[in-house]
């Protein structure tokens, strides 16, 4: 196996400003010790308790959405591997970066959702979620029933942003950027 | 019907729901995987209250960040309230949040313009 380079990461963490990342399998207990861990990083930063919420809340949908999907789309191994970092760009924004496997079909449908989103300002954004929420409940759905893109949405600073690579055997990686 | 008293963890807000008093408290953050499962036994307890009894039923809210699915659950609790108030039942809520947390009055303020009820969102210093 290949020699893990510390150096190089480490390098590459600092030069892309990432304060957080990880990859692999998200469990439920994880996604909740990494949340806190975060939380509290950025509590002693002395940010304000908005952006707190605003990089928390990007990073539970992300990451709680992925974990629902692997689940749903029976993904095992190093497909249900997720990657996540939490980052800071350059204007001093906290950017949170979230990837994984998806069938290719799946892929290109968060693609086409995502960039009907990009075309909303804030008050059709509002009005989106309102109206999502409305929808009728799927008493088997255990997930929000698609107001966590338009909640992603809501907080960006920025339109969100994705990429789809695609790899072998009808899959893609999916990967999706919340600059808060 | 029973009290129904949960104990919060990181993730999931502390319910306490009193039958005797009238009083359904929930505290905490709330970002559980499946809403739906923590949360059907409060629908299902206000809305027995609700069909069983005349006297005031009131939510005590002291929520903190809420994911998606958790509003979803909140949004269903808030309907059989406002169902019983169309009817002239006395019910109310009350949220209180930290006067810096603007997020949660935001998010609170958002469920209130939907509603009729009485609905007080107070802060605290």
């Amino acid at each position: 196996m290949e020699r893990v380079d510390v150096q190089t990461l480490r390098d590459a963490f600092i030069r892309q400003g990432i304060m957080l990342c990880f990859n692999g399998p998200f469990s439920a207990t994880l996604i909740e010790e990494i949340g806190q861990a975060l939380r509290k990083h950025m509590e002693g930063l002395s940010e304000s308790q908005s952006s707190v919420t605003d990089v928390f809340t990007a990073y539970i949908e992300l990451t709680q959405n992925i974990r629902h999907y692997t689940a749903q789309a029976g993904l095992t191994g190093v497909d249900a591997q997720a990657t996540l970092t939490v980052s800071r760009n350059g204007e001093g924004r906290y950017v949170v970066d979230a990837g994984n496997v998806v069938k290719a079909a799946d892929g290109a449908a968060l693609v086409d959702r995502i960039e009907s989103l990009a075309g909303l300002d804030k008050a059709e954004l509002k009005a989106a979620f309102k109206a999502q929420l409305r929808q009728p409940r799927d008493p088997e759905a255990k997930t929000g029933a698609g107001l966590g893109l338009i909640d992603l949405a809501r907080r960006s600073s920025e339109p969100l942003s994705c990429s789809l690579t695609p790899l072998n055997d009808g899959f893609s990686f999916f990967s999706l950027r919340v600059v808060i | 019907m029973q009290d129904l008293n949960v104990a919060g963890t990181d993730s999931i807000p502390s319910i306490q729901a009193n039958w005797a008093s009238g009083r359904l408290e929930m505290k905490g953050d709330s970002y559980p995987e499946n809403a739906f499962e923590l949360y059907q036994p409060v629908i299902d307890w206000i809305e027995v209250f609700l069909k069983t009894e005349n006297r005031p039923l009131l939510m005590q809210l002291q929520l903190l960040y809420l994911n998606t699915s958790s509003i979803r659950a909140m949004m269903d609790m808030l309907d059989l309230l406002e169902d019983a108030h169309k009817q002239g039942k006395p019910v109310g809520v009350t949220w209180l949040y930290e006067r810096d947390n603007e997020r949660v009055a935001e998010l609170a303020e958002e469920f209130r313009e939907d509603y009729t009820l009485r609905f007080d969102i107070v802060p605290q210093e």
